[in-house]
């Protein structure tokens, strides 16, 4: 691979669903290893940039790269968290038996987790602090538990590279610390993490860098350079009220630093 | 015929039915975990067309002949199913509705009208319209058992792929897997199943054969390979019970007495399993409501 390529970048990228276009001309660029939120309103298309990376939806035009190469070069070091509502809780696998799934890539075709795995499995589990749930059913989970077995398969998946979608959506405040604490472990062990996110109030105390989302691409770069009220007023042009508690976040941010 | 109980044919029979009824609950909990359950119904209405088809063809009734027509009718409902869905946007229940009543029909029309003909050898046909395992021959029992062990194995291969796609397609799509293909191999199973499972259950039931097993174990169980047993288990009684009633009673067909047979088993398993059965939910809920009581 390029050396010099930067670890993700999208290139005028354009998806459709239906034909109806979702997300257009995105030209986004992150050559540092940091914490990177994606952030906008509902329905801006901040989940289907992050499929579009992955290859999951159809792009119109434009591409995506990593470190300089096409997704599917580079799979195996692009972890990835979903929607925790994209699956049915109820099926009959525990805990252990997800976190697993992780290392399915690298297994490859028809060989089975073996102590290897496990082992990774159960490190995974312990980072985000559910090594005691292992044997459980995942329904029998509370919404935080069920979005950190989702960031421990991903762990499991041993990348360089983590996309997570929306990995504090309707989770309690003890897992949104957590979840946290291993996103902030990660930039420290030199990865780049993506993360979309909606909270506007928490964005901008978590993310390093950030990018504004509203179908098309309104500012990226550092929080406190983007996080501007003149982009915020252009990013959510409907939620105005929004704009004032997060200059205030803000403020309350530069005090601490 | 000897004086046993239960003669040399039936046994043999018995026991290909019984391999039948294990892969078909096996390669059902799939579709059930993939939430696909009426994947089979389409395939399994198709196939009275394709035995008819193969008869008028080769002019023989022998079995091989006739499920080699039944699979390529099967395949031509799944076919047309995905077709509907990519280019229509019919929902899919009403696709899987049309493409079982257009199959069924085609099949009916062809089966009654080969025997109003009075076509040489073609009276047995509507047997697999609700099947009728007393006309099995040991060779013909033995082909079923073959093909069941095969897809069995298969699945028993694919475990790892199949689950993490019925749980997660698009974290396998993500990572790296080929979701279609992993679909198309399990669809493929059913397909297979339906049609091993004609002369057992008959075009009409032997979706319950896919169906129903699978329903029942997942009431018991937490674990996927857990489900893939109890389902193969009881899919196993069913059928083994389908036979022996009807290897007694000339003239009943074997279909309805397995599909009720498996639903005494889904019965009970709804009633009586642990967590998940009615009554210790209920209890459950009871414990609750009195936890709620005493909280001060």
């Amino acid at each position: 691979m390029p050396p010099d390529a930067p670890l993700l970048e999208f290139h005028d990228v354009s998806v459709a669903y239906g034909g109806r276009p979702e997300i257009w001309n995105v030209d986004l660029t992150i050559d540092r290893a940091c914490l990177f939120g994606i952030i906008g309103p509902n329905g801006a298309g901040k989940s289907t940039l992050l499929k579009a990376a992955l290859g999951l939806v159809p792009l119109v035009g434009g591409s995506v790269r990593f470190h300089g190469e096409p997704i599917d070069r580079v799979r195996r070091d692009v972890g990835y968290v979903p929607q925790r509502e994209t699956v049915d809780w109820d099926f009959p696998v525990t805990v252990m038996d997800v976190v697993l799934m992780g290392t399915y890539a690298r297994l490859g075709w028809f060989r089975r987790p073996g102590s290897r795995e496990q082992t990774l499995a159960r490190e995974s589990l312990a980072r985000v602090g559910l090594a005691d749930l292992a044997t459980r059913q995942i329904g029998r989970l509370s919404g935080g538990q069920q979005q950190r077995v989702f960031l421990a398969r991903a762990l499991a998946q041993d990348a360089g590279i983590y996309l997570l979608d929306e990995p504090m959506a309707g989770v309690d405040a003890a897992s949104q610390e957590q979840i946290f604490a291993v996103l902030t472990e990660l930039r420290a062990a030199d990865k780049l993490v993506v993360v979309v996110h909606h909270d506007l109030r928490t964005a901008a105390a978590w993310f390093d860098r950030v990018a504004l989302i509203d179908r098309r691409l309104v500012a990226a770069g550092p929080t406190a350079a983007v996080l501007t009220p003149d982009n915020l007023r252009r990013t959510y042009a409907g939620e105005i009220d929004l704009l004032q508690e997060v200059g205030q976040a803000i403020a309350a941010r530069g005090r601490t630093e | 015929m000897t004086g046993t109980w239960l003669p040399y044919n039936t046994l043999v029979v018995a026991a290909g039915v019984a391999a039948v009824g294990l892969a078909a609950g096996v390669v059902g909990s799939f579709t059930l975990l993939r939430k696909r359950p009426l994947v089979g119904d389409a395939a399994a209405h198709a196939t009275l067309a394709g035995v008819a088809g193969a008869f008028l063809v080769s002019g023989r009734r022998d079995l091989p002949m006739l499920l080699a027509g039944a699979l390529a009718a099967a395949v031509a409902g799944l076919a047309a199913l995905v077709l509907i869905r990519r280019f229509t946007k019919t929902r899919d229940d009403a696709a899987t509705a049309l493409v079982v009543g257009v199959g069924f029909g085609a099949g009916i029309v062809l089966v009654s009208g080969i025997t109003a003909r009075g076509i040489p050898d073609g009276a047995g046909l509507e047997t697999f319209l609700l099947g009728h395992t007393a006309a099995l021959t040991a060779a013909d029992a033995t082909l079923l058992a073959a093909v069941s062990i095969a897809a069995v194995a298969v699945v028993l291969l694919i475990l790892k792929e199949a689950t993490l796609v019925a749980f997660d397609a698009e974290f396998a799509a993500a990572t790296g897997w080929p979701v279609t293909l992993i679909d198309l191999v399990l669809v493929t199973l059913v397909a297979v199943m339906v049609v091993v499972g004609l002369p057992a259950a008959g075009a009409v039931l032997v979706t319950a054969l896919v169906v129903i097993p699978p329903l029942a174990a997942r009431q018991w169980t937490e674990r996927v390979t857990t489900m893939l047993v109890l389902a193969g288990g009881f899919g196993l009684t069913a059928a083994v019970a389908g036979v022996a009633v009807t290897s007694r009673v000339p003239g009943l067909a074997t279909g309805p007495v397995v599909v009720l047979a498996a639903a005494a088993i889904f019965a009970v398993s709804l009633v009586f399993a642990p967590r998940r059965g009615l009554l210790a939910r209920r209890q459950e809920a009871r414990r609750g409501r009195a936890a709620e009581e005493h909280r001060p």
